[in-house]
């Protein structure tokens, strides 16, 4: 039989480029743009270092946030429960011990994870709103538990996670590789990878071909939870204490971001985990590079707003250009 | 119980406000007296205004998240200019510059297919910076006194902003329920392809319903700036859940199509009254937070008894 090629029209080519390479061309091109202008401060070994390593708080938490846009669903109330459960563990910390304390703050943060799941399932409302109520009511509990006041972390191995090195690299990268290779290995060789999938695309189809749709979105809720107990681990470590105000404000944010960035359909069924890792990257390049550029913070955000919203345009057009409706 | 779903959605609301208020007339005195009720509706009146522009918002089968950074930004536009526009000019270019904010969620969400919430909510984060540019992150104190005039005074011993949520709520209750402009928003939200198919616009439906969010937002923050006397960039963080939880306990349903805004009106009390009998109890702010983020669940929890009964109660062919 005579090979078949299939003739790609200029569009579907531009799309497909646009999909293999679009990020890492944006990632160069960002961290070319501040190497010029500030190269003394951007353009240093250190400084790259500690992008990566930074780069780890928002690319861990942005894993479980592609599985739950990968199911059509949403959780914003990630920043809380960073909040919730980092002063929870920190806490914990002081009076059994960093070990205790870590695993409290990941065992916390799943726990509300699934609490999430089971509105979002059992009483069958959306996710976002859910979680939007669920943003201010773990809020509010870190600021009541703690009184408002920072819980100090002061534990060694618990400082030692987030700013110790091996082998000359930081530690949280090898912990976001790890994370990323356990997911990596979750959505492609494992079953609950193809469920998830399923689910996204066509929950109904998944139900009849005997999937339990309920509870692949309460585990994916979860998993949220354990992705975001880390990421707090991190970022406790890094800061040297929870602080129930401060922690996470804001951060649901660069975690879609990251997340829409990525390629991820808001509507469900695609996505990738490499995409996600790059924009984390992305979003921390440009952060960093406006920080050292010092350019107004009131102008850094309105900068994450648009990029967020060229996100998502970006993402359309790439679908529109393949010829596939989203 | 599809009966008694349909009997909550017209007078839940109702029940909740009778049972606070016996329950707050029971163990506080000052409840009984007319200043305390009228100062309690007229901390209701600025989540229940915005709450309206929301309800057509999510009847129309959308929701707008930027609420609160629009406040912000007509109270920094208003104590930017009235040095030099005066307080009616100031006024009407805060209002535009919201409506605007409204039109290009409305573009955003209709034109370019970005679903509601990412759309609003980067507008949200956008919003909030510009208006933190503009003022370069300071507060804006109002020189010219009389500008509380608007907000902080009493006409025929009424507070002038419960007198505002009258006139907004006949406004909006005339434009959903007696126009056709209503019944087309109703009918987007119900069923979009449907409504496109019998040749509306829902595009420019849509459009318009953002334009009406941002308008009532705008109104909040000239009532609140003129209070203050004092243009705040950062203006009441976290309104937005406020807005979202009084729209929903207020029966308008997040399906879409179906919009309360007489049970709007009244949830904003009830939010109100509920602040009030936690400020009884002396409690930290935070309790307040919490106790939003619990009614919201609440009335989600019924606005999905009340989805999953008329889906059944369709199947099996009841008529409602």
């Amino acid at each position: 039989m005579a090979d078949i090629k299939v003739e790609l029209t200029p569009k579907q080519k531009a799309g497909n480029f646009l999909n293999s390479f679009g990020l890492i061309v944006i990632l160069i091109i960002i961290f070319g743009f501040f190497s010029l202008i500030i190269p003394n401060l951007y353009f240093t070994w250190p400084n790259f270092r500690d992008m990566i390593r930074f780069s780890s708080y928002v690319g861990i938490g942005a894993i479980g946030m592609t599985f739950c846009i990968m199911t059509g669903n949403f959780d914003i109330s990630v920043g809380s429960m960073l909040a919730l459960a980092g002063v929870l563990g920190a806490s914990a910390a002081l009076k059994i011990g960093g070990i205790a304390g870590v695993l409290i703050t990941i065992v916390v943060a799943a726990f509300l994870g699934f609490i999430n799941g089971l509105f979002v399932t059992k009483l069958k409302i959306p996710a976002f709103i859910t979680t939007l109520g669920m943003l201010f009511i773990f809020r509010a509990v870190a600021y009541i538990y703690t009184n408002n006041t920072p819980q100090y972390i002061q534990d060694r191995f618990w400082i030692f996670l987030g700013n110790g090195n091996f082998l000359g690299l930081p530690l949280p990268i090898y912990i976001m590789a790890i994370c990323y290779l356990i997911a990596y290995l979750m959505l492609r060789k494992a079953p609950i990878g193809r469920y998830i999938l399923a689910v996204g695309t066509n929950s109904r189809a998944a139900a009849l071909s005997g999937i339990n749709v309920d509870n692949v979105k309460i585990l994916v809720f979860t998993l949220i939870g354990v992705f975001v107990g880390v990421a707090a681990v991190l970022n406790g470590s890094m800061l040297g204490a929870a602080n129930p105000g401060m922690m996470g404000d804001g951060w649901e944010f660069q975690v879609i971001t990251a997340v829409v960035l990525g390629g991820t359909a808001l509507a469900g069924g695609s996505g990738s985990l490499g995409g996600t890792l790059l924009a984390a990257l992305i979003i921390i390049f440009l952060k960093t590079g406006m920080s050292n550029a010092q350019v107004n913070s009131y102008w850094q955000q309105v900068a994450t707003g648009v990029v967020l919203i060229l996100a998502v345009s970006l993402n359309k057009l790439k679908f529109y250009l393949i010829g596939q409706t989203q | 119980m599809v009966k008694f779903l349909k009997l909550y959605e017209k007078i839940g609301i109702f029940i909740l406000i009778i049972a606070a208020s016996i329950f707050l007339a029971a163990v506080s005195p000052n409840f009984r007296n007319l200043d305390t009720i009228l100062s309690i509706i007229q901390q209701g009146c600025y989540g229940a205004i915005i709450a309206f522009g929301m309800t057509f918002a999510i009847t129309s089968g959308g929701f707008d998240l930027s609420v609160e950074a629009v406040m912000g930004l007509t109270s920094v536009i208003i104590a930017m200019l009235i040095p030099s526009l005066g307080f009616a000019g100031s006024i009407i270019i805060a209002i535009l510059a919201s409506c605007f904010v409204g039109l290009i969620n409305g573009v955003l969400i209709t034109r370019m297919g970005i679903s509601p919430l990412i759309a609003t909510l980067a507008m949200q984060v956008i919003l909030r910076g510009a208006s933190l540019l503009i003022t370069n992150g300071r507060q804006v104190v109002i020189s010219q006194k009389s500008f509380m005039l608007i907000g902080a005074t009493k006409l025929f011993g009424i507070p002038t902003p419960i007198l505002y949520m009258v006139v907004l709520f006949i406004i909006f209750f005339i434009l959903l329920n007696q126009t056709s402009f209503g019944r087309h928003v109703a009918a987007s939200g119900s069923n979009e392809q449907a409504a496109k198919m019998s040749g509306l616009n829902v595009t420019f439906i849509k459009t318009i319903v953002y334009i009406l969010v941002a308008f009532s937002a705008s109104i909040v923050g000239i009532i609140r700036t003129s209070q203050a006397l004092i243009g705040i960039p950062t203006m009441a963080p976290g309104f937005t859940l406020n807005v979202l939880t009084i729209t929903i306990l207020g029966g308008t349903s997040l399906a879409g199509g179906r919009g309360n805004l007489i049970g709007t009106l009244f949830a904003g009390i009830f939010i109100s009254m509920i602040y009030y009998g936690l400020n009884l109890l002396n409690v930290q702010i935070f309790y307040q937070m919490l106790a939003v983020g619990i009614t919201l669940l609440f009335a989600l929890f019924i606005d999905g008894l009340r989805m999953r009964y008329l889906e059944v109660a369709k199947i099996k062919g009841i008529r409602i």
